[in-house]
């Protein structure tokens, strides 16, 4: 079964920059100057890439979320990142700096890491729950707050702001792909450096505490690192929810491993999945479906179907 | 080398003072609420406060081995949060104590046939003994038990109470407990905590002699042929 997943996800990578709105003859993608080699080299395969980057991203981000804050529903979303990236976005738009969105974008994400962990110095004591509890407070404001940036924009603005809130994978040329890869490398060379400390927290905080570990102190590396990986990706992608969600869930019940063995696996499955639902979002009608829609579409029955069966 | 804890007060504690030397043992006693597994919380770190010294830092400042090899505590409950982590991988996490290996541990436990189950699956006796393995891997010098026998059954009792006695593992063994007979066959010194204070400190004669054991415990409490018994 494993190695049937592996290897249809293999296949999928393989075969996904083949496929799109325009049919692409396979001899003219060595000849450099055609349309075809254009699109397959220039816009397929970063395309796929940053799929899959920011796929693998999302996915390990709510795997470490979920360990950190021992909580199930916990995403790489849930500190009000996406939701502050989302705000600064609108902002950016409305001021007319649209070319700029993605460094506001990453301004809000990190704008809103830096509260957090601010507001968090003010702990006595680590607490994980009062943190969660801050972000999603924080997400309600941004909320409101994007709100009034709605009030305030034009229809034109308001159209601009809500594309960026449906997500999207559109990308051209291989800048973007550099930098989320070089996020994707961060993140995963800092997973593996904690790896050991990371699995004394799949026991308690308490337990993890005595064998040594700085709970707090890594905690708060853990879930800066995945900040800035998701504050990088969500800038250019805009808000793809349900990824980190679900693909750790999943890989848990397929896998029944514990989480420290898992870190790899959802970021490569994180980032197969994300490219099959924009296989399904490129294909499917006459024009691109917004990315967010298809992975919703898609994960949510998925995901109910695997709750059901660990049920019986 | 020793645990010093000097004036300790908070909500539960009152001016808690005592100093227990490598290579002694001790046995803590005291009713429901007065505040052992505070005290033990605040000795190994748990709960930061500058009165706590043990071999010459304080554990609530330090990490990695330089806390872990001096202190530990065994929390009455083994709490695992990921459901798929085996008790091999659990025990992995605590050993410090290269001279003992997982396996020999499992062994004097008697629960080598756990090793590669998930720590979710185990009942409250085994994840009791799973603990205590993790204690002889980890071979703090000075170690805390809290509760260590409140889910076995007798035969379990029995082992756990002879690898308490005879251990040479542990140089220092706190055991907390409820079980008046465990702490009185077990002859370490008793330290007895009565409305957040320091009661009575001193050797385990002097706590169980009948006079003492009648003005403490409102004479329910009775020796009877080497034992302590709770009179019902």
């Amino acid at each position: 079964m494993k190695f049937l997943l592996l290897f249809a996800s293999l296949l999928l990578l393989a075969a996904a920059p083949f496929f799109g709105q325009v049919d692409l003859p396979i001899h003219a993608l060595g000849t450099p100057g055609s349309m075809a080699y254009q699109v397959f080299w220039q816009i397929r395969i970063p395309h796929v890439l940053l799929a899959f980057l920011v796929g693998g991203i999302l996915s390990l981000g709510g795997l470490i979320f979920q360990v950190v804050f021992r909580n199930p529903m916990s995403t790489p979303f849930t500190l009000g990142v996406a939701s502050g990236a989302t705000l600064f976005t609108a902002i950016a738009i409305i001021a007319g700096m649209s070319m700029l969105s993605p460094l506001f974008a990453f301004g809000g994400a990190m704008f809103t890491v830096l509260v957090l962990f601010g507001i968090a110095a003010h702990f006595r004591r680590h607490d994980p729950t009062a943190l969660l509890l801050v972000g999603i407070a924080l997400s309600f404001f941004y909320a409101a707050a994007l709100m009034v940036a709605f009030y305030l924009s034009t229809l034109q603005e308001s159209y601009e702001i809500l594309r960026f809130t449906m997500g999207s994978l559109d990308v051209v040329g291989y800048e973007n792909i550099t930098l989320l890869g070089i996020a994707s490398l961060f993140l995963l060379a800092l997973v593996h450096y904690y790896r050991t400390p990371f699995k004394a927290l799949l026991t308690s905080y308490e337990f993890a505490f005595l064998q040594g570990v700085n709970v707090k102190r890594l905690s708060y590396i853990l879930l800066f690192g995945v900040s800035l990986a998701v504050g990088v990706a969500v800038s250019m992608t805009g808000p793809i929810g349900f990824v980190g969600l679900i693909i750790p869930h999943i890989l848990t019940s397929l896998y029944r491993q514990s989480a420290e063995k898992l870190l790899l696996p959802s970021f490569f499955f994180g980032g197969v999945f994300l490219v099959f639902c924009d296989l399904i979002a490129r294909n499917l009608g006459n024009a691109d479906l917004p990315i967010g829609v298809v992975t919703s579409f898609v994960g949510a029955p998925f995901f109910i179907y695997l709750l059901l069966r660990r049920g019986k | 080398m020793q645990l010093k804890i000097t004036d300790y007060t908070d909500d539960v504690l009152k001016q808690v003072s005592f100093t227990l030397h490598r290579g002694e043992n001790l046995v803590i006693l005291g009713a429901n609420g007065v505040g052992k597994t505070t005290l033990a919380k605040v000795l190994c770190g748990l709960i930061p406060s500058e009165c706590v010294e043990v071999c010459g830092i304080n554990p609530s400042k330090h990490f990695g081995t330089k806390r872990a090899k001096y202190i530990n505590y065994l929390p009455p409950k083994l709490e695992v949060y990921d459901a798929f982590l085996s008790v091999e991988a659990f025990l992995q996490l605590s050993h410090f104590n290269t001279a003992l290996s997982i396996e020999g541990a499992l062994k004097q436990l008697h629960v080598t046939h756990l090793k590669e189950q998930p720590c979710h699956t185990l009942s409250s006796g085994e994840a009791q003994l799973v603990l205590i393995a993790s204690a002889l891997l980890h071979g703090a010098d000075f170690t805390l038990f809290d509760e260590p026998t409140a889910n076995l059954d007798p035969v379990r009792m029995r082992k756990l109470f002879t690898l308490l006695r005879t251990d040479a593992t542990l140089p220092s063994k706190l055991v907390i407990t409820h079980n008046l007979d465990l702490a009185y066959r077990l002859g370490f010194d008793v330290l007895y905590l009565h409305q957040g204070s320091v009661a009575f400190h001193g050797s385990s004669e002097a706590f169980f002699a009948q006079e003492n054991l009648d003005a403490l415990y409102e004479n329910s409490v009775r020796h009877i042929d080497g034992h302590v018994v709770v009179t019902l």
